[in-house]
C-alpha cells in the first residue's frame, strides 16, 4: 500500500527554488524532478550552486523560495517536516564528518538508536550487515582517528545506510580523498546503485558518472545550464559554457 | 633554616585534619560548579539576547572578581543584609563552609562556562550537520555530540583551572575555615617555627595536587583513547 502510494511522487522534486547567501544569489529559480531509482550526477564549477542545491534537499541549507519536495514530503520550515525529509535521505560529505569521540560502530548505531529507538543488539546487527557491504565490517571497533580517508568515506556511507534512507545525497565524496583511495569509495558507491535506490552525487569523477549516471546536470552561477544522459554529456555537449567547463576538468 | 621532624610528626593530625577541610571545600565546589558552569554556559550561548546577556555578566563578575573578594562580600556583606539576617537562607549563610562554596563555586563556574563555551566553539561544524543529516534533534546532537567533544577539548584548560583553584582555596582561612594553610599557621603561631609546618603543609598540597594530576591523566586517557590508538 505504501509503496503503491510512493509510486505517485518523484524522489524529489524542486520548483522554482531560490537560495540567497546575503546579497548573492546562489540558486536562482532552480525547477529539477528526480524520479524514484534515478542516478543523477551534478557538476559543475566551484560556487556554481551544486552544493548548495543538495544541502537543501535535506534542509542542511534552508531554502529562500519556491517548493521542495522529498517522497512526496513538502519541506516547510517546521522541524517535524524536516525531519522527516532527512529520515528520507542520507548524505555522505566531503570531509566524512564522522563523529571522532565513538568507534566505526558506534558511529553507525548511534543515529539508529537514538532517533529510530532501535535496541542495542538490532543496531548492531544492522550496522556490521552495512559495514560488510562497503568492505570495512573488519575495522568495526576501531576509531575514525586509525582509519585512512578512504575507510573513513566508505564507514561514512554505511553511516547513512543505517538509517536506511530511499534517497542518498554524495556532496562530492571523493575530493578530499588521496587519489589512490578514490577508487575504492567510488566503488563502494557503485556497488549501492544495484539496489534501486536513488541517488543525486555532486563529483567530477567523469568515468563514475558514465558508469552509473542515468542523467548528468551541469550548473553554473545558480542554474541549471544544461543536462542530459551520461553519453551525451560528456561527447555533445550543446552549450559553450559546458563544453568549457568539460574541456578544463578533462585536460 | 631548620626542618624539625619530631615537630612535623606531632603535628601531622592537625594538618591532616585541616587537609580534610581542603579537599571537602575542592571537591563539593567542583561538584557544584561543573553543573552551574554548564547551565551558565548554554545561557552564555542563549539565542536570547537577554539570557546571553546575564551570562556575559555572570562570568564578567564571576570570573573577574578575585574569590577572595567574593567571599567577603557574602560571608560579611550578606550578613548585613535583614533579608538574608532573618531570612530562611540565614541558616545556610550563617555557616562559613557554605558561604566558601557558594563564593569558589561563583569563581570556578565563571571559568568553566568559557571554557566549555571555547570547546563548543571549536567543535568542527561539520559533525553538527553530519547529525543533523541523520536525524537527529538540535538536543540530541548537543548531548551527544557537541558537549562529548567539547568536554574533551577543554579538559587540559579545566585540569589547570581546579589545582589553580584547589589552592587557592588557601584563602578560606579568612573566614574562620581552618583548612591546610591556616591549620600550618596556627602551628606557627604556637611554636614560632616559621619552616617545619608550612614546609609539612606545602608537601601535602603537592600530594593533593598530584593526585588529582593523576585523577585528570586517567580521565583524559579514557576520553581521548581514539586519539592516542591512532
Amino acid at each position: 500500500m505504501e509503496f503503491a502510494k510512493l509510486d505517485r511522487y518523484p524522489a524529489v522534486a524542486l520548483a522554482g527554488v531560490q537560495k540567497w547567501y546575503g546579497q548573492y544569489h546562489a540558486l536562482r529559480a532552480v525547477d529539477l524532478t528526480v524520479e524514484r531509482g534515478e542516478k543523477l550526477v551534478i557538476c559543475g564549477p566551484s560556487g556554481s550552486g551544486k552544493s548548495t542545491l543538495i544541502r537543501c534537499i535535506n534542509a542542511l541549507e534552508a531554502h529562500d523560495g519556491g517548493a521542495i519536495t522529498v517522497n512526496g514530503i513538502a519541506l516547510g520550515k517546521d522541524r517535524a517536516s524536516i525531519l522527516d525529509v532527512r529520515r528520507e535521505a542520507g548524505m555522505v560529505f566531503q570531509q566524512f564528518n564522522l563523529f571522532p569521540h565513538m568507534t566505526i560502530l558506534e558511529n553507525c548505531t548511534f543515529a539508529p538508536r537514538t532517533s529510530l529507538k532501535l535496541p542495542r543488539g538490532k543496531a548492531e546487527e544492522r550496522a556490521m550487515r552495512y559495514l560488510a557491504r562497503v568492505h570495512i565490517a573488519d575495522q568495526a571497533h576501531k576509531f575514525p582517528a586509525q582509519l585512512s580517508g578512504g575507510q573513513q568515506q566508505r564507514v561514512a556511507i554505511a553511516r547513512a545506510l543505517c538509517m536506511e534512507p530511499r534517497i542518498m545525497l554524495f556532496d562530492e565524496p571523493t575530493s578530499a580523498l588521496d587519489p589512490e583511495m578514490v577508487g575504492e569509495v567510488l566503488r563502494a558507491i557503485e556497488e549501492l546503485t544495484a539496489d534501486g535506490m536513488t541517488m543525486i552525487c555532486v563529483t567530477h569523477e567523469m568515468g563514475f558518472a558514465r558508469r552509473i549516471a542515468d542523467r548528468c546536470l551541469f550548473m553554473d552561477q545558480g542554474e541549471i545550464v544544461e543536462q542530459a544522459p551520461a553519453e551525451d554529456f560528456f561527447e555533445r555537449p550543446k552549450s559553450p559554457r559546458l563544453q568549457d567547463f568539460l574541456s578544463q576538468i578533462l585536460h | 633554616m631548620t626542618f624539625d621532624f619530631a615537630l612535623a610528626r606531632e603535628n601531622l593530625p592537625a594538618l591532616l585534619n585541616g587537609a580534610w577541610v581542603t579537599l571537602m571545600v575542592t571537591f563539593t565546589v567542583m561538584a557544584v560548579g561543573a553543573p552551574l558552569g554548564l547551565l551558565i554556559a548554554f545561557a552564555r550561548m542563549s539565542k536570547r539576547r537577554w539570557l546571553a546577556a546575564f551570562g556575559a555578566a555572570y562570568v564578567a563578575v564571576c570570573r573577574g572578581a578575585p574569590s577572595l573578594i567574593l567571599l567577603y562580600l557574602i560571608y560579611n556583606g550578606l550578613a548585613q543584609l535583614d533579608i538574608v539576617r532573618h531570612g530562611w537562607a540565614w541558616l545556610l549563610f550563617q555557616h562559613a563552609f557554605f558561604c566558601v562554596v557558594v563564593a569558589f563555586a561563583l569563581n570556578h563556574s565563571g571559568y568553566i562556562v568559557e571554557i566549555l563555551r571555547g570547546g563548543m566553539e571549536a567543535v568542527p561544524a561539520g559533525l553538527v550537520e553530519a547529525a543533523a543529516a541523520l536525524g537527529l534533534s538540535p538536543r540530541q546532537i548537543l548531548w551527544k555530540v557537541r558537549l562529548p567533544i567539547a568536554v574533551r577539548y577543554g579538559l587540559k584548560a579545566y585540569q589547570n583551572e581546579a589545582l589553580l583553584f584547589m589552592k587557592s582555596t588557601a584563602a578560606v582561612g579568612a573566614v574562620t575555615l581552618v583548612d591546610l594553610t591556616s591549620a600550618a599557621n596556627e602551628i606557627f603561631y604556637l611554636t614560632y617555627d616559621p619552616f617545619t609546618p608550612i614546609i609539612t603543609a606545602g608537601v601535602i598540597y603537592w600530594v593533593i595536587n598530584f593526585v588529582m594530576r593523576t585523577g585528570f591523566g586517567w580521565i583524559d586517557r579514557r576520553l581521548n583513547r581514539h586519539i592516542s590508538a591512532a
